[in-house]
């Protein structure tokens, strides 16, 4: 999923000081187990807003916030709220705040949350980065552990010289992902395979922005 | 003789460290370029090293060559990319730089421009295959080369890494990507060092053993707890600590010129590289202690 974390709520204000009305979307995906976009968060959104002398004209939790269609046909009830308001503020990440300025052309849309990263959750809102998106998967190669992502430096080919008893030089916090590869690759009795395989300079030109997709097969005339 | 001639001549080898100054102020940095000339075989231009900005290692490298010494240009992959490396591979060339160190380059987080993007767009066993086929008159793309390099490559090793293993397994692949010899993380205990050498051994690549000098006991205590890869003894601690603070740093270039003479004696590995960190004006007294001079 991808992990939001609220912005500071005084720069959020001092962004959005010259509206008035205000509309909250937030989303039932990411931003509700991130803490960041659920209904508890709009209702603590419209309080405070209104403490700050604003005004709240409807808040909506969407599906799939990044789901562009969707999101449009489910606001569509919301209609009157939305022609009340001149700023819209959403509760969930980049993506879902870029929906809103796709379907309201006219109005200010904000962004409550930054977007942090692709994450798993592995406590309660306790999240972990385990894939960059980077486009062309390593995963079969490495023991199914992403050093792109879990080595500060993306190292392909093994540890640097900053490991020390097993953790990484940025941060005694953070275990060596090179050495989490080979313990597993050991387990996994391939060992050979990581001592035998040089993996090349990643081609980067798989993750070149803006990226697009289009999945579905056209349909034959 | 050029290091690699001298290198694959058999003599045991030293090289030294400078480290370019943050600033264009070089005065001091001459100074030491001064002190180990005709002293040493090779001298390490450090690359913005633990990742604090200073003057490039390509134009110290060239400096060095103009005072006459021959320089190890430095080259980590932290702030480059694979166009910028190469291009300033070939830079290096053209300007007489033989020797390149391939490495990977501490992390920004550890430097004084925190917020900088670290590039790592290649790593180590990747700079020395593009360091390769760059002698071989092909740039990373396979395209041609109008004049092809002739770098010595070489690559670093930690042979006290905790876990062992995963280094080792590096330190193959980067024999396999070309390197021809390895300076190593400063050690200090021979005998676990004789053991990483028994598996060094098995390859075609000459090994010099790194060291850094031991003020105090205190910076022993520090190294062991705060510096990866390296692993002082409590048996050298106490040397220090006996030695009391005025004799400690003369008690520790005893202990390092006591270590390189046991390498050279006994013939454990093919040199030593020797990182003064500051206190290049010392390098010639360790070498006669060891009976290098």
């Amino acid at each position: 999923m991808i992990i939001t974390k609220k912005r500071d709520f005084k720069e959020l204000m001092e962004n959005v000081k010259n509206y008035r009305n205000f509309f909250l979307i937030g989303c039932s995906e990411c931003a509700t187990l991130c803490g960041t976009g659920g209904e508890p968060e709009l209702k603590a959104m419209k309080e405070a807003l209104e403490a700050e002398g604003k005004s709240v004209t409807g808040t909506f939790v969407a599906k799939t916030g990044c789901q562009v269609l969707g999101t449009k046909v489910e606001l569509k009830p919301f209609k009157e709220a939305l022609d009340k308001t001149d700023c819209i503020i959403v509760m969930s990440c980049g993506a879902g705040t870029q929906t809103a300025v796709d379907l309201y052309e006219d109005k200010a849309v904000f962004a409550s949350n930054d977007s942090l990263f692709l994450g798993n959750m592995t406590r309660l809102q306790f999240f972990d980065e385990r894939c960059s998106l980077c486009g062309k998967c390593i995963l079969d190669k490495t023991g199914g552990i992403c050093p792109i992502t879990a080595c500060p430096k993306g190292l392909l080919n093994g540890p640097c010289g900053g490991c020390k008893d097993g953790h990484c030089e940025i941060s005694p916090d953070i275990k060596c992902a090179w050495v989490r590869i080979y313990e597993r690759m050991k387990k996994l009795d391939k060992l050979q395979e990581l001592c035998e395989v040089t993996l090349e300079a990643k081609d980067w030109s798989a993750s070149q922005k803006p990226r697009t997709l289009v999945a579905r097969e056209e349909k034959k005339k | 003789m050029s290091f690699k001639e001298i290198l694959n001549s058999g003599k045991f080898v030293v090289t030294a460290e400078v480290g370019p100054p943050k600033g264009t102020d070089i005065k001091e940095m001459l100074h030491h370029m001064e002190i180990l000339k005709g002293k040493v075989d090779a001298v390490n231009v450090t690359d913005n090293q633990s990742a604090v900005m200073r003057i490039c290692s390509m134009a110290v490298s060239k400096t060095a060559i103009d005072k006459g010494l021959e320089p190890i240009f430095q080259m980590t992959c932290r702030d480059r990319n694979r166009i910028g490396l190469q291009s300033d591979l070939l830079g290096a060339s053209i300007l007489g730089i033989k020797n390149v160190l391939c490495m990977t380059g501490d992390h920004v987080s550890a430097g004084d421009h925190k917020g900088a993007k670290p590039v790592y767009d290649v790593e180590s066993v990747q700079l020395l295959k593009i360091v390769d086929g760059l002698n071989n008159g092909k740039d990373m793309s396979g395209n041609e080369l109008k004049g092809s390099t002739g770098f010595f490559q070489g690559a670093v090793v930690t042979p006290e890494a905790n876990p062992i293993e995963p280094q080792l397994i590096k330190f193959e692949k980067k024999v396999r990507a070309g390197a021809k010899f390895f300076q190593t993380q400063a050690i200090y205990d021979i005998e676990k060092f004789k053991e990483f050498m028994k598996h060094a051994r098995k390859f075609p690549v000459k090994i010099l053993a790194g060291f850094v000098v031991l003020k105090s006991a205190g910076m022993a205590n520090f190294l062991n707890n705060n510096v990866p890869g390296i692993r002082v003894p409590q048996v050298l601690i106490d040397e220090l600590k006996a030695a009391g603070k005025e004799k400690a740093l003369d008690t520790g270039m005893n202990i390092t010129a006591r270590h390189i003479k046991q390498l050279k004696d006994e013939k454990i590995c093919d040199g030593v590289h020797i990182m003064a960190i500051g206190m290049e004006d010392k390098v010639p007294l360790i070498m006669e202690r060891a009976g290098l001079l």
